[in-house]
């Protein structure tokens, strides 16, 4: 859908008399909003503020959690405005229609998007506001407004001696009309866009201990809570110590929930010593009771019985199967992974009569406001999200079950009250990235790979997301029809809620070039809670695919790099990173004793990128030595971010290929805590080399491409050194 | 039972339980939010903070193990307005992604310059390793660091046994 300049943004005066440029919703919306729309009277839907006081605030509409979005999109406002990009105010946006995100429908961060999303419609804001700041001082001055230029917040005279600020000029520029030819600067004249100049604009707030995430939002008045969860997903609390607990010290009240016990107090620790003291009883009846074996198990049965759904088929895979010269066959067994969001899950909330605040650190502000208002007598529309920085977020903080918690104690004890998860509970009651396995076979012939056959078995992410997904599409529908809702998303995928990839993603873009090619999910879920995970399917995807692509080159007796290259002629943008790569991480050359190399090459979110992993044992543990990372993102906003997306994401995934496991037991989680569900630290951090592909092309986000080549490149060099295949994560030494 | 921290150069009497964390106590009692919980086990280092000296892990320590003591949290680590040099370091080169951590890295990195005012890169790691990122910022906690060090001279972190 093509916005052009003079739909979608509206002008008009602040309450102070400033320059307001607001987004309007096209009338082609591809959702029903239920909303009447807005018209003249600026609400809350403010992208760009100027102020006669010379204030210049964005409201920034995708979450920042350390992604960069509060640097990148701000730079976007700051190169067309012709403000230098420290200048600009940053406030997150509340929930409105007018800041869902429109490659999603919904108000959400995640996947990728923020820059593909906002790169032309955000310069445009900016180009547009400029003009007629421009226009407003040609008028003063009687000269042709082509001939006046700006620079920092002024608009400057042809004669090249006089200047006028921005605010003198926001009244008047008020009543300049938009026009749909506003032209963006050239490339040439860029002065942020591209640049490396200056840190994140969120650097000295994040460094001083001032910046505010949910964690830190303070109330008048306000008590703590903490909720004892069921040890097993899906059972229910029916009573506990209530007597005992209530007459603890500070407990202000305790009660059963939806979500389990809450123990509510005047200040955190006693609301936990309290918590320490419950006796519940559970009832199990709904819960799950499996094991991981029995994960796996479950996954290999189905995919035995379910031949699946056919998502990408070319040729003959079956024909080409039953005449290989060579067949080969692998199975890939990738466990729940948690997110370990260094912010625990939290969540403040406010209920008074006829509504409620929310203060919360979530990737998706209207959805946290159909969880809050769910078990509440509130519309959705009585209730008010306010965002803060997070503390991670990686898709965890798309689920909303920490808000929904704080609401409905909220609405029980009717005064502010800030809901704080353990790091344990964080740990146990997550929502995961689900467990896969993937079947693969290939086909050779003369040493060419002819026949590619992937099967997936696992869970859809939707499955589990739709049910506040759904009601905030639909914001005007009554709450007995949620569950309704959630279902209807589901049957009517592709209409209401977008195809559900998260399965499938990375496997049916696989980009070599071979005659026959079958990819098919085999649909199956054991009732484990999950979520997106930095990368979703792209990170097991990623490991099936360009780990049996290094078993074929094996086979095929080639170089794992030429293997891969010889099949991707008509990709020259993969071939493009997967060379510099190479040849940056001296590919040709050996390497050091003891050390062997491992590459691996994935798009994702449109950004394609390609890694080459030094990796060795010592002591008995993996050693990564070195990462040789480059990345094509198209257009880069900002270099700095970029690399620390790629080195981020090239952490992540090594901690996820290293340790990362959640593991079952009669259906709870083994693991707790850091000890446990380890992370990489700084002292097994490799050396990492970034490097950024020059395009012009559309920008493309790079939050999560980071993270899917480096687990299959350091499996792949842990088989180049020690001849031994690992097809089960994480791996082992 | 009151209990006396001198935190940041000023006193405050406190009546709280005994073993109530000090990170609770920073937080809620004295409003200073800059400090982090992260793991509540002494893991992750999110919530580090110099006692008498010496970095601790605020969320494993009982208030009643910190009387009397003095404090230095990150809002006491610049003083007059003037960032310290690691703050300053940390802005110049663009380390914190989500952020969560950073109090606790630079708290770690401050003690670690006190104490060794040109640490070599080896030292670097070795004191900033229990710090644990989730973002993956350690490549630039180490370049900061790096450039501060040799160079810091007016900082010392309260208390004894430094």
């Amino acid at each position: 859908m093509s916005m052009n300049r003079r739909d979608f943004l509206k002008v008009s005066t602040s309450a102070s008399g400033g320059l307001m440029l607001a987004l309007n919703l096209p009338g082609c919306a591809s959702v029903q909003t239920g909303y009447e729309e807005e018209t003249g009277e600026w609400k809350a839907n403010a992208w760009l503020e100027l102020t006669t006081e010379g204030d210049v605030t964005f409201t920034l509409d995708r979450v920042e959690m350390g992604q960069g979005t509060y640097t990148g999109l701000t730079t976007l406002i700051a190169e067309e405005l012709d403000v230098r990009p420290e200048t600009i105010q940053v406030r997150f946006a509340p929930v409105a229609p007018e800041y869902r995100n429109p490659l999603i429908g919904l108000q959400l961060t995640g996947g990728s998007t923020s820059m593909a999303a906002g790169w032309q419609p955000l310069r445009e804001a900016g180009a547009s506001a400029r003009w007629m700041l421009v226009m407003a001082a040609a008028r003063v001055w009687r000269v042709e407004p082509a001939e006046c230029s700006t620079q920092d917040g002024y608009v400057k005279h042809p004669n090249g001696l006089d200047s006028m600020p921005y605010r003198k000029l926001v009244e008047l520029a008020n009543r300049e009309v938009i026009r749909g030819d506003v032209p963006l600067k050239p490339r040439a004249q860029w002065k942020y866009i591209g640049q490396q100049v200056g840190s994140r604009l969120d650097a000295e707030a994040k460094s001083t201990g001032t910046a505010v995430y949910g964690i830190d939002v303070e109330l008048p008045g306000m008590v703590y809570a903490a909720m004892t969860r069921s040890p097993r997903y899906g059972g229910k609390a029916l009573r506990f110590n209530r007597d005992r607990i209530r007459a603890m010290p500070g407990v202000v009240d305790a009660f059963v929930t939806e979500r389990g016990v809450a123990v509510v107090a005047d200040r955190y620790w006693r609301a936990r010593k309290a918590q320490a003291a419950l006796d519940v009883e559970w009832d199990f009846t709904d819960a799950i009771a499996l094991s991981n074996e029995d994960v796996f198990e479950h996954y290999r049965r189905a995919t035995n019985d379910d031949p699946g759904e056919n998502e990408r088929v070319e040729g003959d895979v079956e024909g080409v199967t039953a005449n290989a010269e060579v067949l080969v066959e692998a199975e890939y067994e990738q466990p729940y992974l948690a997110h370990a969001t260094m912010e625990p899950m939290n969540a403040t909330a406010w209920y008074r009569k006829d509504m409620m605040e929310v203060w919360a650190p979530t990737q998706a502000p209207d959805l946290g406001r159909i969880a809050a208002a769910r078990h509440t007598d509130l519309s959705p529309d009585q209730v008010t999200v306010h965002t803060t920085f997070l503390g991670g977020g990686f898709g965890r903080r798309l689920t909303q079950d920490f808000v929904e918690e704080a609401a409905l104690v909220a609405y029980q004890v009717k005064v502010p009250v800030k809901l704080i998860w353990s790091r344990e509970e964080d740990t146990r009651h997550g929502f995961f990235r689900p467990a896969m396995l993937h079947r693969m076979t290939g086909s050779l012939s003369g040493g060419q790979l002819t026949g590619w056959d992937h099967q997936i078995a696992g869970p859809q992410v939707l499955d589990w997301y739709v049910r506040n997904a759904a009601p905030a599409q639909y914001p005007w529908a009554p709450k007995f029809l949620y569950s309704t809702l959630g279902r209807v998303g589901l049957l009517v995928e592709g209409i209401a809620t977008p195809k559900d990839i998260s399965a499938i993603e990375g496997a049916v873009g696989y980009p070599y070039n071979v005659p026959n090619i079958r990819v098919r999910h085999t649909h199956t879920d054991p009732g484990v809670p999950i979520t997106w995970w930095r990368s979703v399917g792209y990170s097991h995807n990623g490991f099936a695919v360009e780990t049996f692509m290094d078993e074929l080159a094996d086979k095929a007796g080639e170089d794992p790099l030429d293997f891969r290259l010889r099949m991707l002629a008509e990709e020259p943008r993969h071939r493009r990173v997967l060379e510099r790569a190479a040849e940056l991480a001296d590919w040709r050359q050996p390497p050091p004793e003891g050390r062997a190399r491992g590459v691996a090459l994935f798009k994702s979110f449109g950004t394609y990128v390609a890694q080459v992993v030094e990796a060795g044992i010592e002591h008995g543990e993996i050693r990564v030595y070195k990462v040789v990372c480059s990345v094509d993102c198209g257009q880069v906003v900002n270099p700095a971010i970029v690399e620390d997306q790629m080195t981020g994401g090239i952490l992540f995934g090594l901690s996820a290929a290293l340790y990362g496991d959640i593991t079952f037991d009669n259906g709870e989680v083994r693991q707790s805590n850091f000890h446990d569900y380890r992370i990489l630290q700084m002292h097994q951090t490799p050396e990492m080399v970034v490097d950024i592909i020059n395009s012009e092309e559309s920008p493309t986000g790079v939050g999560e491409p980071g993270v899917p080549p480096v687990i299959p490149a350091l499996g792949n060099a842990l088989f180049a050194l020690t001849g031994r295949r690992q097809r089960k994560l994480p791996l082992k030494a | 039972m009151p209990f006396k921290l001198i935190v940041n150069g000023r006193e405050h009497t406190l009546d709280v339980e005994p073993d109530t964390p000090l990170l609770w106590v920073l937080r809620d009692e004295l409003g200073l939010k800059g400090t982090k919980f992260g793991c509540g086990a002494g893991l992750c280092g999110a919530c580090t903070v110099h006692l008498n000296g010496q970095p601790a892990r605020s969320c494993s320590t009982p208030v009643e193990m910190a009387d009397g003591g003095e404090i230095t949290t990150i809002e006491g680590l610049s003083s007059d307005g003037q960032l310290h040099p690691l703050q300053q370091a940390w802005i110049e080169q663009g380390v914190p992604q989500c952020g969560y951590c950073q109090s606790g890295q630079i708290m770690t990195a401050a003690h670690l310059l006190a104490t060794h005012p040109s640490p070599d890169r080896e030292q670097i790691v070795t004191a900033m390793t229990g710090n644990l990122c989730r973002c993956g910022t350690y490549p630039r906690i180490v370049a900061a660091v790096e450039s501060v060090a040799g160079g810091v001279g007016q900082y010392q972190p309260a208390g004894e046994g430094a």
